[in-house]
């Protein structure tokens, strides 16, 4: 099965590529047309460096005809790599957030339903078993009713990547980045509809190289009475040792499970500097993720997570945007209406 | 100095032996529950432990510890300053903004200390972060995040009732609220959602953000859910010079696993008697009584707590954020 990387603008692509290379079965096929910024490793010799077959353009890409492709372009350039594939009947597996507009949100689920093709969402954070574990035991009901979520995904400022500090390109700053993972994990396990939501938001740290907000604490209101708050900020100093994690605390009417994702980790000190040596282990998530996606584009079933999926979440995202500039509540069904 | 507790609940049982250690003589009023209390901590039951009306203990004591359900709060203070006692009432000041509002000037008015039970101020790791931020450890604050949860109150019935209690917001969440002000400065907006699910026992729990005027923003998540849930809090702050954070349960100064161990479920956290905050806000309280000496946290930060808290139930109701004004 032919697999096309579109573009290496997202860091992911390149961990991605390394999953996949080693696939039997899978030929792995990128291109990453420019203009690149100063000093960013992209293009052609991006794709040297992870040892990747590449076309110089997209077009090439699709002549190359990829049964599905992986989009990992800057946020805001999703929707035409997007249509292309479509257009070439490729089944597609999206980078979050979906899009950073909600017309191009739409329009990318027309494509790829018109063309017949699946289009998946790259949220791996689902596919940790420590979540699976907390969906089977609010399956068997040890939770009772879930009533209130509270998760935190916080993390550095990407560094590696220029195009994650413009807000035009990323569709925002720490709200566009972190809201949907944990967006995702509520919908996953609840299925709630989410009604309305509110957020704040500053500009304090990274404030030199950011020009979006970087600070950014969300809630959620959902049908059922289910509550959630969001914080999304890149508040994990430029200097850590690590670059973030994610939380999950879910309360039910029959008690609490907190989920702690990427916190399992071997921890010391350094003897030169003081400074802690943090060692992070546990499952990659994304060759979980990566296996569904082949597995639907070889079988013709529609993984999960879908372009609903894609939609709801940027709904909540770009609601969270809103909220926060307009120092309002705003109500997601009539901003965001999904009309079929 | 002669102390006069009203109420005989379970925070009751943190004030009196506290009071007793710090030397005053204390004499209980609660309609219910006053002797068992007494005896509890070692006292004989008599006149001179028990009163028998509120009015004789206001005669008797120079200090009024209110330790009693919330909505009393207002009615009692207002009562014991009109007298010329001094008053020290458990968070949160008063049910209403009005009426905490009204409270304050009336200590003004009549020279007499109101001190509202902040205990967390004294509790060792807010106290740490407090210390933090004023030393500049932490740079500019920008973002911090408070939560804590434990079972749902049922020991009384008005923990219930949102009209006399303010429910997980007022009762339990003031706390953060507050640590979020003291940190990061006065609140301008706040907007919250907040839930209930009937049930025995029921759960309640709340999300409110704080724009503060220095810039920072806050979240503050509570819970009041199954009866078995340990007391659980924690923070998270995160400054232009770096983060700290604190979780109860990550750091235990003793874990102990055995096959006889306490009942779980806790309706206060359970402290290290060697710098209990409960006997530390006392100690803060009653030192200024005797000395005049500053407090950590005063009439007026008690106020303002019950206006963010109040401002939250009121956006949570409203759904839309709330705009505060500094009074």
């Amino acid at each position: 099965m032919k697999i096309g990387i579109m573009s290496f603008a997202h860091t992911h692509a390149a961990s991605y590529v390394r999953h996949l290379r080693g696939e039997p079965g899978i030929e792995l096929c990128a291109a990453d047309p420019g203009p690149y910024p100063e000093g960013e490793v992209r293009g052609a010799a991006m794709a040297a460096q992870l040892q990747v077959s590449y076309r110089d353009s997209y077009d090439e890409l699709m002549a190359w005809g990829p049964h599905g492709v992986i989009v990992t372009s800057e946020n805001a350039r999703h929707r035409p790599l997007v249509e292309l594939a479509a257009r070439h009947g490729a089944h597609i597996l999206c980078e979050k957030p979906l899009a950073t507009t909600w017309d191009d949100g739409l329009a990318m689920v027309r494509a790829a339903r018109a063309a017949g093709v699946m289009l998946m969402m790259a949220f791996p954070v689902r596919f940790a078993s420590v979540f699976a574990r907390l969906r089977a035991q609010y399956e068997a009901g040890l939770l009772g009713d879930i009533v209130s979520i509270r998760g935190a995904n916080n993390g550095q400022l990407p560094a590696q990547r220029a195009w994650f500090a413009d807000p035009e390109l990323a569709g925002g700053g720490a709200f566009a980045d972190h809201v949907v993972h944990i967006a995702d994990l509520i919908e996953a396990l609840t299925r709630a509809e989410p009604l309305t939501i509110s957020a704040i938001s500053n500009r304090r740290l990274y404030a030199d190289r950011a020009r979006a907000e970087t600070g950014g604490l969300v809630t959620i209101s959902y049908a059922g009475g289910l509550i959630a708050a969001i914080d999304c900020s890149w508040s994990r100093p430029a200097t850590a040792p690590t670059w973030g994690g994610l939380t999950l605390s879910v309360a039910g009417t029959a008690g609490t499970v907190d989920l702690d994702f990427f916190g399992p980790r071997a921890r010391g000190l350094d003897a030169a500097t003081g400074r802690p040596i943090e060692l992070p282990y546990g499952p990659d998530l994304n060759a979980p993720m990566l296996r569904q996606f082949l597995r639907g584009a070889e079988t013709g079933q529609q993984p999960q997570p879908d372009a609903g999926v894609g939609l709801r979440t940027l709904a909540i995202m770009l609601g969270a945007r809103e909220a926060a500039r307009a120092g309002s509540t705003v109500a997601l069904s009539t901003l965001f209406p999904i009309n079929d | 100095m002669r102390v006069g507790l009203v109420g005989a609940g379970v925070i009751s049982h943190n004030h009196l032996p506290n009071l007793q250690r710090l030397g005053a003589q204390v004499r209980v009023y609660s309609e219910a529950g006053a002797p068992e209390l007494v005896a509890a901590h070692g006292g004989t039951v008599s006149a001179s432990t028990v009163a028998a009306s509120l009015d004789e203990l206001l005669d008797w004591a120079e200090v009024i510890d209110l330790a009693s359900p919330t909505f009393t709060h207002y009615p009692l203070a207002r009562r014991a300053l009109l007298a010329g006692r001094d008053v020290i009432c458990e968070k949160p000041l008063a049910r209403t903004d009005e009426q905490a509002a009204e409270l304050v000037s009336l200590a003004g008015q009549t020279g007499r200390h109101l001190y509202p039970s902040h205990v967390v101020r004294y509790f060792p790791a807010y106290a740490r972060l407090h210390g933090a931020v004023r030393d500049q450890r932490l740079g500019d604050l920008a973002v911090l995040r408070f939560y804590r949860s434990g079972g749902f109150p049922v020991r009384s019935a008005w923990f219930a009732d949102l009209e006399l209690s303010g429910g997980v917001v007022l009762d339990m969440m003031i706390h953060d609220l507050d640590i979020a002000r003291w940190l990061a400065g006065e609140v301008t907006q706040v907007s919250a959602t907040w839930t209930r699910k009937d049930g025995r026992p029921p759960a309640e729990a709340a999300h409110v953000l704080l724009t503060h005027a220095s810039g920072a923003i806050t979240q503050v998540s509570g819970l009041w859910g199954a009866a078995h849930l340990r007391f659980t809090t924690g923070y998270f702050a995160a400054g232009t010079g770096g983060t700290l954070e604190y979780d109860r349960a990550a750091e235990p100064g003793f874990t102990a696993d055995l096959e006889r161990g306490p009942a779980r479920g806790e309706a206060v956290p359970e402290t290290d008697p060697a710098e209990d905050p409960y006997f530390l806000v006392l100690q803060d309280f009653l030192g200024a009584i005797q000395h005049g000496t500053p407090t950590r946290v005063t009439a007026a930060d008690g106020a303002a707590a019950v206006r963010i808290a109040n401002a939250a139930l009121r956006s949570a109701q409203d759904g839309r954020p709330v705009t505060l004004e500094t009074p």
